[in-house]
């Protein structure tokens, strides 16, 4: 283990949408131990305005959301200038996982109890997501997306909001000079630079255990697990849209490694509802998956180690 | 009470060695529960339900109920810990499921403590992040939490 002296100065930490941030700034030279230097508080205060933004569009959570004004009419919303690239993310694995993976779950997750008041109770039987070509399209506009919607309709980003918002961060500080980063929002990574790191994959069983260590350089990983947002048995945040019930087969725990974070969170959300080769042959991403019964997998181009 | 104890619903733990709190963490990730209740008749019905971190157990084994809400009705799952030296050495959870649906999501939970064995110490890995999640269900903990005070030593 590397000597604590040699790890430099702390990097930026705070708490936002909900999990701890870290940001550090590095150079070749940083230790693999190290996150980096701290930003500048000019550009801390730019972040977090920039993932306050994001939450005040994004977020099933607050009532002033962009999100939540759709959720109580129809109507057509001009969405926000970062929609694009999420949106069209979604409408891919949408197609891919033959309507599995949907932005429309917000319902469904409230119906099992996950709702904004954290009632965390089913309210009932499962409840499919709406049908995406019958309740929602999608118009690009001179003035950005604009979403029809005929009738009021929850949506939820969260299958891969929140890498979304680590490569924004990442974006953000990039343009204001700081090129060089490490942006890890608790299980969403993403490394700027020449710099490689190296990423524990978290046995989601025992936090004190790696299941294996990632390689990671210029790239994003991002990881997703069962037990990440659960609140009783069968009861968790990875929604099959169709059936509107929790995903049940068995992946307990997915990693996924690409040039976005938001690539690498859907395709990680997509891992436990789709034949990860189905998700390779349309994504440039490497996977490592756990199931239930203690199995490890990953794919052939994975670097780093396993610990199976 | 044995009744409950089928053996197709009954499932032993890969044994362990963990201080009390990575239990509760481990435990907490195999079935957790919106609403918990100990049941009349198990141990520590009438216990406190906080305990100090640093305290010492008595040694023997412990278990206690949770209960939750599925969409499929009431269902409840029984948490049986063996300590020894305030190392909990031993975990069983029995689920016992009254809807076939449940019993498949319980399974499913149960079975995934076989991972237990996979994996290394992070603490031991030079790695610059660790990337997984962490939020543990309040149901479990609430269970745990009766059982931690039924072991403290008075």
């Amino acid at each position: 283990m590397p000597s604590k002296v040699d790890v430099g100065p702390h990097a930026t930490s705070f708490e936002a949408i909900g999990v701890p941030w870290r940001i550090g700034v590095h150079d070749e030279t940083t230790p693999t131990a190290s996150l980096g230097g701290p930003l500048d508080d000019n550009d801390r205060e730019a972040v977090l305005q920039r993932i306050e933004q994001f939450d005040r569009d994004w977020s099933r959570f607050r009532s002033d959301s962009l999100i939540s004004r759709i959720a109580r009419e129809a109507g057509s919303w001009t969405l926000p200038a970062d929609a694009a690239p999420l949106l069209t993310l979604y409408e891919r694995l949408h197609a891919l996982t033959d309507a599995r993976l949907s932005p429309l779950v917000g319902s469904s997750l409230e119906r099992l109890g996950y709702d904004a008041a954290y009632r965390l109770t089913p309210a009932g039987d499962a409840l499919p997501a709406p049908r995406w070509a019958d309740t929602i399209a999608l118009r690009d506009t001179g003035e950005g997306l604009v979403l029809d919607t005929v009738a009021p309709v929850l949506l939820d980003v969260g299958a891969a909001g929140k890498g979304y918002l680590v490569d924004l961060v990442g974006d953000l500080l990039a343009s204001r000079g700081v090129t060089e980063t490490l942006v890890d929002a608790s299980g969403d990574v993403r490394v700027r630079g020449e710099r490689s790191i190296r990423v524990a994959l978290e046995n989601p069983l025992d936090r004190s255990k790696a299941v294996g260590v990632a390689e990671l350089r210029n790239a994003a990983l991002c990881a997703s697990a069962l037990n990440r947002r659960a609140w009783g048995a069968g009861l968790h945040h990875i929604i099959d849209a169709v059936t509107g019930r929790p995903v049940a087969e068995g992946i307990i725990a997915t990693w996924a490694i690409a040039e976005s974070a938001l690539i690498a969170d859907g395709v990680a959300t997509a891992l436990f509802l789709v034949d990860p080769a189905h998700l390779s042959a349309h994504f440039d991403c490497e996977w490592v998956r756990l199931s239930s019964d203690g199995r490890l997998e990953a794919s052939p181009g994975f670097d780093g180690e396993l610990f199976a | 009470m044995s009744a409950m104890f089928t053996s197709s619903a009954r499932m032993k733990a890969a044994r362990i060695a963990a201080p009390i709190g990575a239990a509760a963490a481990l435990l907490s990730t195999l079935t957790g529960c919106s609403t918990a209740a100990t049941e009349a008749g198990a141990p520590a019905a009438d216990a406190p339900v906080t305990a100090p971190v640093n305290a010492n157990y008595t040694d023997g084994t412990f278990e206690a109920d949770g209960a939750y809400q599925s969409p499929n009705g009431s269902e409840n799952i029984t948490v049986i810990v063996s300590l020894k030296d305030n190392i909990v050495t031993d975990v069983e959870v029995v689920t016992n499921p009254t809807n076939p649906t449940t019993a498949s999501y319980q399974g499913q939970f149960s079975d995934g403590i076989g991972a237990l064995v996979v994996g290394e110490d992070i603490d031991a890995l030079d790695v610059t992040v660790v990337a997984g999640s962490s939020l543990t269900s309040q149901g479990f903990r609430e269970a745990l939490t009766v059982i931690k005070a039924d072991a403290l030593e008075s």
